[in-house]
């Protein structure tokens, strides 16, 4: 509720007798207006110009410039960013005092780069951007900050994509840093967004690591699957279902090409790991997981793992393809089933988009080859019209059932409360 | 994790900024000690377009030993695109450096020799493509590169530090009457 909402709202409370006007007023006290930001938006504006002009004669004489003096800018920048930063802080200025220090940290890292270029100097490895890491996830932990927390999550991706891409190596050392040292910090302070960044973050890499190496792709869950079970044993549900969301996205899009693609035994082939090492490794991640969810008392959402089962083993053409399908349908189902049981409304929305798309899949694999086409879309659009039509009054009420059951007062649940996924 | 602005906070925070300085000052110094301790080397390039310095600060040199003849190759397996490679070059008195062998593993260079890492950049029949990460020249506002030649043929020194490091010391003109 904003405080323009209380001020507009809060005379005709008072006027129907509601609240009293001494309510009203302890009300307004409880929100106060917010404090004017100690710098306005126009000096702000204005500094970022003078910043600009600054940047820009600096960059348009940049090759003119003695090696000490553009050795002595990249210097002087660097400590004042971070001075600026502090002595924000000290103020009390936490968003532009972030903000410097997350300067300082970008300025760190184009240092070190427009060093070595001013050098003409050429590294093999990456243990000179290695320190750009192990600086910004050292500054997270230093600072109360989310955005110096995704900070150091990006800056390793990009890292990790130029050693792999100019340097042809993959940087361990960078991929640990950000799994332990950024994964720990979010471990003790979750946060929703960091949980999805740093998990894309990591899928970034591992995804990298696949293609660096030459593996078959299905190794890329190995990794993924890792995120997805450290997720498991994250005491915050939010936070952990937010950690859990690329990794779960990455093998439901890769279940759903098997779907649509698996029938060529040419993609199944490019799939198909040692089966004893991959199997073992999966096992491996599925029994932390298990054990977590265990631990946690959450083994209702156990069939996530439906979407890595293995079938690219099966021999590929059609007894693939519908593996596959059956497996979509009983991942979908799940989380129907599930999102019943709690009475989520955005599981259940989910559970629905799921189960048309597994739906679609299997129309258009089965029935493109034997109908006409005028038929087949009719016949598909139908399919889906109905279909959707019963889930959403299947949901619907299920969620009236599950309302009416906590709703014990004396109000009656309104209808607007049954239909948020209408 | 501390939120306030504690003596001991201050501390760490004014220490990891020294050790931002110090780094930074560290790469200059690894470029200084290049020169100063490294192996020389001169490379051959085939002309430079220039036409590209108009808008941007850097040339790209193509360097003769870009190309090795894929008898060249010293490796268990086959070569692949994007590995990183060890090139034994054979530097003589004065004269250009020629590649000699394209390893794996780190080779032991002879006296005359030196070794510049590369990666493979293309896999032909019979030859192979390499990049040194060196064919990005900044050109520097004084450079004689400046004065708008069309394509020269350039001479470019390159010092190789012994911990394997590399840079490019100079680019000069190549005029046999007028070099350096």
């Amino acid at each position: 509720m904003s405080r323009k909402f209380l001020e507009t709202e809060s005379p005709a409370w008072v006027a129907d007798g509601l609240i009293t006007a001494e309510q009203q007023q302890r009300l307004l006290a409880r929100y106060p207006p917010d404090a004017v930001q100690a710098v306005g938006l126009l000096p702000l504006l204005g500094s970022i110009l003078l910043l600009l002009s600054a940047l820009s004669i600096v960059a348009a004489n940049w090759q003119s410039l003695p090696t000490q003096v553009r050795l002595g800018l990249l210097l002087s920048t660097l400590a004042a960013a971070y001075a600026g930063g502090e002595y924000f802080l000290r103020r009390g200025n936490r968003r532009v005092g972030h903000g410097l220090i997350g300067l300082g940290l970008v300025v760190f890292g184009v240092s070190i780069i427009l060093t070595s270029q001013l050098y003409q100097l050429v590294g093999y490895d990456v243990s000179g951007l290695l320190a750009w890491v192990v600086v910004g996830v050292l500054l997270s932990y230093l600072y109360e900050s989310q955005a110096l927390v995704l900070l150091p999550i990006i800056i390793g991706a990009a890292v990790q994509t130029y050693c792999t891409q100019a340097l042809g190596t993959f940087s361990y050392a960078t991929m640990g840093l950000v799994a332990l040292g950024s994964g720990y910090r979010w471990w003790r302070r979750p946060d929703t967004i960091v949980a999805s960044v740093l998990a894309t973050g990591l899928l970034w890499q591992a995804a990298l690591w696949v293609a660096l190496s030459h593996s078959k792709i299905t190794w890329f869950f190995i990794p993924a699957m890792l995120v997805y079970a450290a997720g498991d044993w994250h005491p915050e549900r939010p936070a952990s279902r937010a950690l859990q969301g690329p990794p779960l996205v990455a093998a439901y899009l890769f279940a759903l090409g098997l779907a649509l693609f698996g029938e060529t035994d040419q993609y199944a082939g490019l799939l198909r790991p040692p089966v004893l090492a991959y199997l073992g490794a999966l096992a491996a991640v599925f029994a932390l997981s298990v054990a977590g969810k265990r631990q946690r008392g959450r083994l209702a959402s156990l069939p996530d793992w439906l979407l890595l089962l293995p079938g690219f083993y099966l021999p590929g053409g059609l007894p693939l393809a519908i593996a596959t399908l059956v497996v979509l349908y009983a991942h979908a189902g799940s989380v129907l089933a599930r999102a019943h049981r709690s009475g989520e409304a955005e599981q259940l929305t989910l559970g629905t988009v799921l189960f048309v798309v597994a739906t679609m899949v299997a129309y258009f694999k089965l029935t493109w080859a034997f109908l006409d086409k005028s038929l087949f879309f009719l016949i598909g659009g139908v399919l889906l019209l109905t279909m959707s039509w019963y889930l959403r009054r299947r949901n619907a009420q299920r969620l009236a059932a599950g309302v009416a059951t906590v709703a014990t007062g004396p109000t009656p649940p309104s209808t607007s409360d049954k239909s948020p996924t209408a | 994790m501390p939120t306030r602005s504690t003596p001991s906070h201050r501390m760490l925070v004014r220490l990891l900024v020294a050790a931002q300085l110090l780094y930074v000052l560290g790469v200059a110094g690894a470029g200084y000690a290049t020169t100063a301790y490294g192996q020389h080397i001169i490379l051959a390039t085939s002309p430079v377009d220039l036409h590209g310095l108009q808008y941007e600060s850097f040339v790209r040199l193509r360097y003769t030993i870009a190309e090795a003849p894929l008898t060249a190759w010293r490796g268990p397996t086959s070569p692949q695109r994007r590995q990183s490679v060890y090139v034994l070059l054979s530097t003589g008195a004065d004269s250009l450096a020629a590649v000699v062998g394209v390893y794996e593993a780190a080779p032991r260079p002879t006296a005359g020799q030196a070794v510049l890492r590369g990666w493979v950049t293309d896999v032909f029949p019979r030859t192979l493509g390499l990049r040194y990460n060196l064919e990005r020249y900044y050109v520097p506002g004084d450079s004689p590169l400046r004065l708008g030649k069309t394509s020269p043929a350039v001479r470019v020194r390159v010092s190789i530090a012994p911990w394997g490091q590399a840079r490019i010391e100079r680019v000069e003109l190549f005029k046999p009457t007028a070099v350096r």
